[in-house]
């Protein structure tokens, strides 16, 4: 594949990232066979066992809290399902283990999902209290229907699963068989947050906004990502349930979703690394602290605090500071120059509104605006602030649904889509308060835009390549690998364009492209925009700055109290008696000199 | 002795120096205009001095005290007030309790001096008026942004640092708000200005300096820098002359 080649990290690098990867396996399988070759006392294996069921749950929590950004409280509920599923199938129902986990897995999924869904509605702190109300129903259930879980006695003598040739009734075994799970559910976790979904997730976690507006289904991403966390708590529960062969309520109860989470934290919630070293510390420390007797808990208690307080990333997330792993080195990267995928014929007018309309309450933003943009022109949006721009512009994308009036893209009604689905249509834009995604890198930034729906590229390799291109075109390629938090103001525009950019829009929309630009960088702006223009690109922007849209609008639209007061070529509008008084001011900011 | 000393200031994120050895200075009453690319250090400079971020070495002297490391918390008691880009305003307080929280730094104000700078902060910025009562959040992009300076004057402070005031204001507002920068230097306060909008910063200003890559690399009254070719071409969407 030709653009593959494009993108290679340094050669060094690789070498390096091969030896450590290499180091990691080999050190993975010692502690994968070390169970079956050293002895261990059944105290030993009991915490490893439980460390590593644990560990499968709590990486749940690092998909739905670390890369999506939803706070589920009800980790111990899944794990309880799943745990229940092996302990009724296997021991009162005769269905043996793995029907009984694929049952469990069923009914995770299913609940987590039914759980995602009311984040539709509500989100926040409310969606939080959802999952304690659910972790509650589940916990009632497992305690009072008595004749289905046996209540408050719990369930004992479940049965360990067979594999072809293999039983795994030997404690020792079945360790090594927890730890290969354990290993494939943490590569996946890992490898997640490189993939599509992954960068999806991360992005309605920074920006749930921006996320819809560049393509990301996130209702869509919000339901994945409840369902994959709920899977992940019901096979650690299934493991745990068959490895101590006795469950009970208590140990699903909403205090067990409290520690899941804490285990999260503690060792970094956006890494399944960090996961791991918390999950394995949470269950250790209780036992080395043991010889403290009656202050054991309080000792705990604040060493927690104490990392929390002075490791807000968690373990993990220090530990990724301290020595940058994880940040790939830049690459030498050369991309391949810009080139817009969008047809460039269809009606001459690739948007209208009709009547539109948005109030708020009484304040009527915009007021009935009927707008014509011509297919390839760049046209401007002015008027005083507070005029209603914004808010159309939000209208047009799909941020508000319009009070009255329709929406026509390209001779089809968007009105009604959602803002995902407006930029499957062609639509991009930028924000006016910036939109990044903050904790991802300028490249994971604009690939995230890449990858819209309806796009005509669909392999990594390719969307690499895509997401290259729009940065070499705003001048940012060499930068890809940074943390876009780190950009100053006026470049970290030049990312959000790129960003649009990247998903091959037909119709861009900008929210002041110009603020924090000096008259120089403005000019070069211009020069982007005027290339922009040469591609096909039809552009409708808003900005203050009335000698740069003087040089690049073809055709102006003014606007004061929601309303169209001009409309116009720049040398007509600009000089309108109405347009200079409510907006323009004594003298038209004519730039230099 | 200068209102406002620094002297080789490093200062930065990471490993990196965003701040490379600045020294300037401020006289009192001076509207003095920082000017320079996007990323040269403009508005680290404003946060070192107004210690939202710690200098890693150097020194920086407000009316001869030093206040180098010192909390932002402290430092704007002294008299020293910042207004940072990007709006920053509360979206869950009215427009009335944003402007009133900028005079946190003086001490017991009786009630009838702090409604009369209110009023006039509303006279100055008029268009913000009759959303005295409406929360931050409902107000547009530039209207909080006259919220952000509206809220810096009532700190009545000695030196007022305004970074990119003009940002996302329609032409007409942006011409006031330079009115509003001059009258408020001729009623006693001293102005440090970080402006993108270059030719409105100097055409109001007493002296500039200008930043690249952390370092100061041009001083000097309006004038020079206007007719400084290189600063024009960076700066000032100016083109070199060719030959």
């Amino acid at each position: 594949m030709s653009n593959a080649t494009l993108i290679r990290p340094a050669p060094g690098s690789r070498r390096s990232a091969v030896a450590g990867g290499m180091v990691l396996a080999v050190l993975a399988a010692t502690v994968a066979v070390l169970p079956l070759t050293v002895p261990l006392s059944g105290y030993v294996l009991n915490m490893l066992m439980q460390a590593a069921t644990y560990t499968v749950a709590v990486l749940g929590l690092t998909v739905v809290l670390g890369y999506t950004g939803q706070l589920s409280l009800a980790q111990a509920a899944f794990f309880g399902i799943g745990a229940y599923a092996v302990a009724l199938g296997t021991v009162d129902y005769g269905i043996g283990f793995w029907l009984s986990l694929m049952l469990g897995l069923v009914a995770s999924a299913l609940a987590g999902a039914v759980l995602g869904l009311t984040s539709l509605r509500i989100g926040g702190h409310y969606l939080a209290m959802v999952t304690i109300a659910f972790q509650q129903i589940v916990t009632l259930v497992l305690v009072n229907s008595i004749e289905v879980t046996h209540g408050p006695d719990g369930v004992s003598g479940i049965a360990r699963p067979y594999l072809p040739g293999l039983s795994l009734a030997n404690g020792r075994a079945y360790l090594t068989f927890c730890i290969v799970v354990l290993y494939a559910v943490g590569l996946a976790v890992w490898h997640l947050r490189r993939t599509r979904l992954g960068r999806a997730m991360q992005a309605v976690r920074d920006n749930e906004l921006a996320a819809g507006v560049v393509g990301v289904h996130t209702y869509r991403t919000k339901v994945t990502a409840f369902t994959i966390s709920a899977v992940l708590g019901g096979l650690g529960g299934a493991l745990f349930a068959s490895g101590f062969s006795y469950i009970s309520p208590d140990q699903f109860s909403f205090a067990e979703s409290v520690v899941f989470l804490t285990m999260a934290l503690i060792g970094g919630v956006q890494s399944a690394f960090g996961t791991a070293v918390g999950t394995g510390l949470l269950i250790l420390l209780p036992e080395w602290l043991r010889f403290l007797k009656e202050i054991y808990l309080a000792i705990y208690g604040l060493s927690v605090i104490l990392i929390m307080v002075f490791m807000p990333e968690g373990i993990w997330g220090l530990l990724e500071r301290i020595t940058q792993i994880g940040r790939s080195p830049s690459a030498a990267v050369t991309p391949r120059p810009f080139r817009l995928d969008i047809p460039t014929s269809g009606a001459a007018e690739i948007l209208e509104t009709r009547g539109l309309a948005k109030y708020f309450g009484g304040l009527r933003a915009v007021d009935g605006v009927d707008l014509k943009v011509t297919r390839g022109a760049v046209h401007a949006l002015i008027g005083p602030n507070g005029s209603g721009k914004t808010t159309l512009l939000n209208v047009l994308s799909g941020l508000y649904r319009p009070t009255a009036g329709s929406v026509v893209l390209n001779g089809r009604d968007i009105t009604l889509l959602a803002p995902h689905e407006r930029c499957a249509a062609g639509v991009g834009r930028t924000f006016q308060n910036i939109r990044l995604f903050r904790s991802l890198s300028i490249l994971d930034n604009v690939l995230v835009g890449a990858q819209r729906p309806g796009s005509s590229v669909r392999s990594e390799a390719a969307l690499r390549g895509r997401a290259y291109e729009a940065l070499g075109f705003v001048g940012l390629a060499e930068r890809a690998a940074e943390l876009v938090g780190n950009l100053p103001y006026g470049h970290q525009r030049l990312v959000e364009i790129a960003r649009a950019l990247a998903g091959h829009p037909a119709l861009l929309l900008l929210d002041e492209p110009g603020a924090g630009l000096n008259p120089t960088e403005k000019q070069d702006l211009v020069g982007l925009l005027h290339r922009l223009k040469g591609h096909g690109l039809t552009i409708f922007l808003i900005d203050h700055d009335m000698a740069m849209v003087e040089q690049i609008a073809d055709h102006i639209t003014v606007l004061n109290f929601g309303k169209r007061i001009a409309e116009g070529t720049p040398r007509d509008v600009l000089r309108h008696p109405a347009v200079m008084a409510a907006y323009l001011g004594e003298v038209p900011g004519h730039g230099a000199t | 002795m200068a209102l406002l000393e620094l002297d080789g200031v490093t200062a930065g994120y990471g490993a990196v120096d965003a701040l490379n050895g600045i020294s300037l200075r401020v006289e009192e009453g001076e509207i003095v205009t920082l000017l320079g690319a996007n990323g040269a250090g403009k508005s680290t400079t404003l946060r070192t001095i107004s210690g939202l971020m710690k200098p890693r070495s150097g020194s920086v002297r407000f009316n001869g005290q030093e206040i180098a490391g010192a909390s932002a918390n402290t430092i704007v008691r002294l008299g020293l007030s910042h207004v940072p880009e990007g709006r920053r305003v509360f979206p869950g307080l009215t427009v009335r309790e944003n402007i009133l929280l900028g005079s946190s730094n003086r001490s017991r104000v009786p009630r009838a001096e702090l409604e009369s700078d209110l009023e006039k902060a509303f006279g100055i910025f008029p268009d913000i008026r009759k959303f005295a009562d409406a929360p931050g959040w409902t107000l547009s992009g530039g209207q909080q942004q006259m919220v952000a300076v509206a809220r810096g004057l009532m700190a009545r402070p000695k030196l007022l640092m305004l970074d990119e005031p003009s940002l996302g204001l329609a032409p007409i507002i942006v011409q006031q708000v330079f009115r509003i920068i001059a009258d408020i230097r001729a009623r006693g306060t001293t102005v440090l200005l970080v402006e993108q909008n270059a030719h409105m910063a100097l055409s109001i200003a007493d002296r500039g300096y200008v930043l690249e890559t952390g370092r100061l690399i041009v001083e000097g009254p309006p004038e020079t820098l206007l007719n400084n070719e290189e600063v024009r071409a960076a700066y000032l969407g100016g083109r070199v002359a060719a030959g």
